[in-house]
This record gives C-alpha cells, structure tokens and sequence, in this order.
C-alpha cells in the first residue's frame, strides 16, 4: 500500500465543512488512533510547549513577543540545574553539522484548471468542478490553459530563477486512490524556472537575529509546475471519500538546494517563501489552508571530517551524509520542531555506531520523534517519462520582461525603505506593518506619512520623527482598537489620523487627548478633529510653572504619609499616584505628565527621571 | 536496476527491413513498367522480372525479429531476475502476483527474453541521435505559432486589478467563471460506490 499520509492529512482538515456530524463523531475519535497520521486541528491547541510562533498567520509581532519571553525564561533557567544539558548539546552540534533540503508545494492563483477548463475551488460541493481529463476517462485529452502561467512566472521571477525559454512536462507513475490516471504530470527532466536564489535577512527571523551571524543565501534549483490530487477523507478503519474538484489543480514546487543549516533557518525560509508567494499574488491560501505544503531532507555529517571519507551528494553539494525525507508537515512551527527532532535522531543513531537509512518519515505535532513511513524496499520507482500528449511550453521573452517590471515591491525592500532614515522604523515593526491585514495595513500607514509630511513641510525636525510618530498610532494605538475587529481605513481616515497626530506634535493637546480623539473617531464621530477640539475644549492650555508648583503643593499635602513613604522609603512608584491625582484635579488636557511629575520630584528633592 | 526506457524510438531503421523496402518497391516498380509504354531518358531499364520469380524470392524470410530474442534452447545470458524484483516491478504496475511457482516461472522467464531484446537493440549506435518523444512539428514556424506572448495572454491579464495607493498589490479577479460546458461530468454517475457526493474507495479488502 503506498502511503501518501500528508496529502490524506492536509484533505481531512481542509475537507471538514462537507462531513456529516455523524461521520465527524464516527471519525473525531478514532482520528488520534488511525495509522495514517491525520491532523486535526484542534490538536494544535494540545501543544505545551511554546518555543516558536505556532501560527504563521498570527501577528508576528506576538512570535516576537513570545521569541523574547523564551529568551528571558531560558536565561532564568540557565541559572539553575540545566546548564549541563545545554552544554550537552552544544559539544554535539559543534561536532555534527545539519544539512537540509526543502521542497514546497503551492497551490497557484488561477481561475482554471491546469489541463482543463474545469474552474478552481476550495470549498465547494464535492465532485462538481470536474472535467472529463481530471477524472481520466478514457480518450480525453489535456488541454493546457496557458493563464497558469502567470502566478507561476511570477513567482520564478520573485525568487531570482532563469525562465527557461522551452520546458516539457512528463509523467511521475504511481498508483494511489486521490490520482485517476495512476500517473501525476510533472516536470521532471525540463522545468520552466532553474537557479533561482532567496536570501534571509535578521529581520526574517522571530528573535531579529539570524543564527549564521548574517544574511543567508539559499539556492534554489528549479521550480516545477504540477497536478494537485483529489481531497481524500478517511472514514476508519478503510474507507477513503473522494472528491475530485482539486484535481488538476496548478502547483509550483520549489526546491531548495541543500544550503540551509539550521532548523531554524529552514523554517525562517518556508515562512519567507510563502510570503514572497502571497507578495505576488501567486497563491492565495498559506500553509493553514492546506494551500503550501514543505517536505524536508534531514542529513547531518561530521564537521570534521577526514578527507578520505566519501560523502553523498546531492544537486552539486557534496560530502553529505545519508538523508531521510519527512513529510506531513503543515506549518511552520512543525518544520522546525521536525528537523530538530530527526537531527537528534540522526545524532544518536551515528554516535551509537548505527547507519542511518534513506527512508521516508513522519511527523505529527506534539510528538518526540518522526515516525518511519516507508522504507527503502518501499521506495516508488516513478518510471519518469515525458509526457508525449503535451506540446511543450514555449515562453515568449515580451511576456517574462512585462512580468518581471510589473512585479509588485517586495518585503525586503520594504523593510530597508521603512527602517532608514526616511521613516524610522524598528525591523520588528516594519516587518508587522507588512504582514498585516494583507497589506492594507502599510497602505494606511503611508497615506497617513504623506499627510503628515504636507503638514509640516517647512518644520525639518518634525518631519524626521513623523515616520517614527505615525507608525506608533498606526499600529499601536489604532492596532489595539481594532483588536476584536476586521481592519477597515474607513473607520478611522487616513486624514482624521493625521491631523490628529499633527495635533500632538505642535503640542496643541497632551497625548491622553489625543488617544481619546481617536476612540471617538473610532466609535463614529463625525466631526472633524479641528471642530471636536473646540467643541470639547480640550486644547492643551500648558500651566506655568508657578501653577504647577501649586497644584503640586497642594496635592502633597493630602497625603503626608504617603510622601514620608516616597522620600525615607524609596518608595518612587507612588509618586505616580500623585501625578494622577493633579490631573484629576485639573481641566482636561491642561496638565502633562511629564511636566507634573518632573515638579513633584523636584519638591520632594528626588532625583530627575531619565528622559525616556 | 535499469530497464530502460522503452519509448525511445531510434531514427536508424534496421538495415535488413530497408532490403525488404527496396525490394518491394522494385516490384511495384516493375509493375508499373509492365504497364506503361513511356520511357524516360536516362534511366537504367532493369531487366523485366517475372511474378514468379518474386514469389520464390519471398518465400524464405533473409531475417527475422527472433534474432533478437535468445534462442529457446540455451538460457539467457542476460541479468537474472530474482523473484523479489518480479514481486515489486507487479506492485508497482498493480498487476497480480503469480498465482503458483509455474506461473512466475513463466514469467520470470518471458521478461528474461524481453531483458535479451532490449539489449540486442541498445547495440545499435545512437551517438548524436536526439530520442523521439512524439511525432510532432518542430520547425521554426511551429514553435514561433506555439510561442505564448503578451497578446495570447492579454485576456488573463486584464482580469487583475492593482489594488492600493502606495503599497500597490496585484489582485486577481474572482469572478464567477463559466465552465458549465466541461464540468457538465456526471462523475458520480460512473462510480462504483458512493458516499453521498463523494466516490468510495476501500483501502483493504472486506473481511469476508
């Protein structure tokens, strides 16, 4: 029986809307026991152990988060007993290197099929979108729609490869229940895209730090476009429910060369690859939707290693050791924890004088270790054979050079325009800023620089903090008022922001007045911010000093206690009770809390706070 | 283990069929000259040849396409087949395994025979010889007809929009496509066994 678990596992989560309630109790929990590993999704709410993002569509600003928690818990547990087994393992790794290939599978953006004119779906009623080709009746033929090609140039070019000017397809022959014609059409001997590169910077990495010191450079061998198989569902113990509207569907795989040496590295790659895919507008549904797919070669070799010792080698890297294929991975997180899983695998097995064998394994999420698939006595021999009903392709150069100058910017320029001097942002907030709300988000953002810069034109020293200024409001403030939300550019206007930062910056209102202004125009007032401003009389009326030694005074004498507690105690937090409570005592808006505690401490004879 | 790959067609014929070719054309050659009256200047007048003597001609076959099978009484000198490989080369063409030792040794000993062809016809020398993958027009004006360039794409172009003012993104359409003319398949109805709107496969045989 040849085995296919991921393509099983990837149709059962992404087929659930179609199973009766009565199958999904039937299946729900006989799913954990099957053979075949299924994931479900709910299973990811099992994970306890919270190294990595566990959702790659999650604020990355949460994974950065979580990154810097990690760092912090570990440095504490570094304290204590645990040193040693970090120790441990880093004599193993300095004497054994990782070497990882990756192979990703995504689902292209296009209207029609690949060999048919049958139209593309993801959630439709089941065996509706299928042309006579799909289902491989006998005689029909493969009519090629020449519009998948667009995505899948698109994507060659994103990722620096050569268009090969003429590529063939051919047929890979294996049988298995979600393949009708008992052979996937593939591009085995002449891809369309070879030699392509992607290079991963600091910024793509969840801790801001890439782990070989500085920007990798990954090679990529070709790019291939492909059949997609039929969604299977299992009904245990045997049965398996096709649907046959995926079939056909274009797929690119792209397949890295065998340069990545870290786990992390290669789940930084899947990340960015995907990211450069939805930046193009290539595919459409991440890793989540069951729309990319990763399969990676695991093999570790000595680091030192004498010369006599002949190693494998693969695509033109040589010295490689003996490497194992794991599939079944279906996110980001997975591909980390899986590679780092089967190194120590590996590691063990060739420090016990075992030899590690060229199989196929698996990897669910929450295990310890992969599980062995296939071995090599069940290796597929494919019988590659270009496929003689298909003429090749034959691209024209107008049509690589219109894509290639139409190609939309993509995140790594992005990032350097947002973080020079021009905006002024922090990596980790640029890189959020890209991610969310599929861009709409940066869209805003500019629109509300534009306005600021119109502002404050002539004023040179605003102007340099606007960027700064305005990517705080964006995404702090405004971020967090639409937290429960679906973003929306309408809510708030681009213009109403900016004019309610330019506000600020010309301290006409305390920044307090400036957060209420804006869940105002969040909650739907529709006044201009100039008229709310006179209408509410919250113009910042900056008190002299002479007032703000008095309120202070003032409000120091309520509590004689509590300013014995500050003075003799140290006690410095409670000083901030004080500041509330001046303005509290005071008109909206009139009273800044810098200049209210910057007074209280210099009564009380305490030592200036640092300016922030 | 290699066995080769069986759709490459070599463009060198065999030298004995192109004596059988020539043969029959100087036959139908001479029929025609029986019947026609006229003769061209400068060309050589063969001597007439008599039906009969054709008929004895091709009585005896001068070769035949047993000469690259190995002969039925010695045994094939080409690699020996284990009963394993036989085993995995029938899973992987999803036939039926042997059903008693006769019958796979038939077997065994019919794919020797067909190892012993393949050989005999990887000693013809195809060195600078392109393999055939289908017949197919491959001149230059073919291929400049199959070129895919902006105007055969322009349609699928123009149902993309650009969306955003600064960050400006690619957006395909998702309008709703015709296709009713191919997706018209009653899939379920040539199915064997189903499960509401899905086909059914069993993966095991039912315990009986």
């Amino acid at each position: 029986m040849l085995a296919h678990p991921f393509r099983t596992a990837l149709a059962a989560f992404s087929n659930r809307p179609y199973i009766c309630q009565s199958c999904l109790c039937r299946v729900k929990p006989q799913l954990l026991a099957s053979r075949h590993p299924v994931i479900k999704i709910t299973s990811r709410a099992l994970q306890t152990q919270d190294n990595a993002p566990n959702k790659d569509n999650a604020p990355f600003r949460k994974s950065l988060k979580d990154a810097a928690k990690q760092k912090r818990k570990q440095e504490r547990e570094n304290a204590g007993a645990s040193k040693k087994s970090q120790k441990g393992k880093d004599t193993r790794l300095e004497k054994w290197e990782l070497t990882v290939g990756i192979e990703i599978h995504a689902e292209l953006n296009t209207a029609r099929k690949l060999f048919s004119s049958a139209t593309t779906s993801v959630n439709e009623l089941p065996n509706t979108h299928v042309a006579l080709f799909d289902a491989a009746f006998p005689g029909s033929q493969p009519h090629f729609q020449i519009e998948t090609l667009i995505p899948a140039l698109r994507s060659a070019l994103a990722l620096s490869c050569n268009i090969q000017q003429k590529s063939t397809f051919d047929r890979k022959h294996y049988f298995y229940q979600d393949q009708p014609a008992g052979y996937q059409i593939t591009q085995y001997y002449e891809p369309f895209a070879r030699d392509g590169h992607i290079t991963l910077y600091p910024h793509d990495f969840p801790s801001g730090v890439s782990p070989e010191g500085g920007p990798v450079t990954i090679g990529i061998r070709q790019i291939q476009i492909e059949q997609d198989t039929a969604k299977t569902v299992l009904q245990p113990p045997s049965t398996y429910l096709l649907d046959f509207n995926r079939v056909s569907h274009p797929l690119i795989e792209i397949i890295t060369l065998p340069h990545i040496h870290n786990a992390s590295t290669a789940a930084a790659c899947v990340r960015k690859i995907q990211g450069i895919l939805k930046a193009v507008n290539a595919v459409t549904a991440g890793m989540e939707m069951g729309g990319l797919r990763a399969d990676v070669n695991v093999s570790v070799r000595e680091r030192n290693a004498q010369a006599g010792v002949a190693g494998l080698s693969y695509y033109g890297v040589s010295g490689l050791g003996q490497r194992t294929e794991i599939k079944n991975l279906a996110s980001v997180k997975a591909v980390e924890e899986a590679i780092i899983a089967e190194r120590d695998r590996q590691i063990g097995l060739l420090e016990s004088g075992g030899v590690v064998e060229g199989e196929t394994r698996g990897w669910t999420i929450g295990s310890k270790t992969t599980k062995r698939l296939r071995g090599k006595e069940g290796e597929i021999d494919y019988r590659y054979m270009p496929d003689p009903d298909i003429a090749p392709i034959i691209v024209g150069n107008d049509v690589v050079e219109h894509l290639r100058e139409t190609l939309p910017m993509l995140s790594d320029d992005y990032i350097q325009k947002l973080v020079s001097k021009e905006y002024g942002l922090t990596s980790k907030d640029a890189s959020t800023l890209l991610l969310l709300d599929d861009g709409d988000r940066l869209d805003y953002y500019f629109d509300v620089v534009e306005n600021l810069r119109s502002t404050f034109s002539g004023t040179r020293d605003v102007l340099s903090r606007v960027g700064k200024v305005a990517g705080n409001w964006v995404l702090m403030e405004l971020g967090g008022l639409f937290k429960n939300e679906e973003w929306s550019s309408s809510r708030v206007p681009s213009d109403a922001l900016a004019a309610i930062i330019a506000h600020l910056l010309r301290k006409q209102i305390t920044g307090r007045t400036a957060k209420l202004l804006l869940s105002m125009k969040f909650e739907g007032d529709a006044r201009l911010v100039e008229h709310i401003i006179i209408d509410d009389d919250m113009i910042l009326r900056p008190l002299s000093r002479q007032e703000y030694t008095a309120l202070a005074e003032k409000v120091l004498e309520g509590k004689p206690d509590m300013v014995r507690d500050i003075v003799e105690n140290q006690q410095h937090q409670k000083l901030k009770w004080f500041v509330g409570q001046m303005m509290a005592r005071s008109a909206e808006g009139t009273v800044e809390p810098g200049a209210a505690e910057a007074t209280l401490r210099e009564l009380l004879q305490l030592p200036p706070l640092e300016q922030k | 283990m290699a066995f080769g790959h069986l759709f490459i067609f070599k463009r060198a014929l065999f030298t004995p069929f192109q004596d059988l070719v020539f043969l029959r054309n100087l036959f139908l050659g001479t029929q025609l000259r029986l019947t026609s009256s006229v003769q061209r200047p400068g060309t050589t007048v063969s001597k007439e040849v008599r039906p009969e003597v054709l008929e004895q001609l091709f009585l005896n076959p001068t070769w035949s396409v047993e000469s690259l099978l190995p002969p039925k009484m010695h045994p094939s000198d080409g690699p020996k087949i284990t009963s394993q490989q036989l085993h995995h080369l029938l899973r992987l063409s999803a036939l039926p395994l042997p059903e008693n030792p006769e019958e796979e040794k038939k077997m065994l000993d019919t794919l020797s025979a067909q190892l012993h062809f393949v050989g005999e016809i990887q000693q013809v020398n195809t060195t600078g010889v392109k393999p055939l993958r289908v017949i197919r027009d491959e001149t230059a004006a073919a291929e400049q007809e199959q070129t895919i360039t902006l105007q055969t794409l322009r349609e699928a172009l123009t149902k993309e929009k650009a969306i955003g003012k600064h960050h400006k993104r690619i957006q395909r359409q998702t309008d709703p496509v015709d296709a009713r003319n191919t997706e018209d398949l009653d899939v379920l109805g040539f199915a064997e066994k189903k499960v509401g709107k899905y086909l059914m496969v069993e993966s095991q045989r039912p315990q009986e």
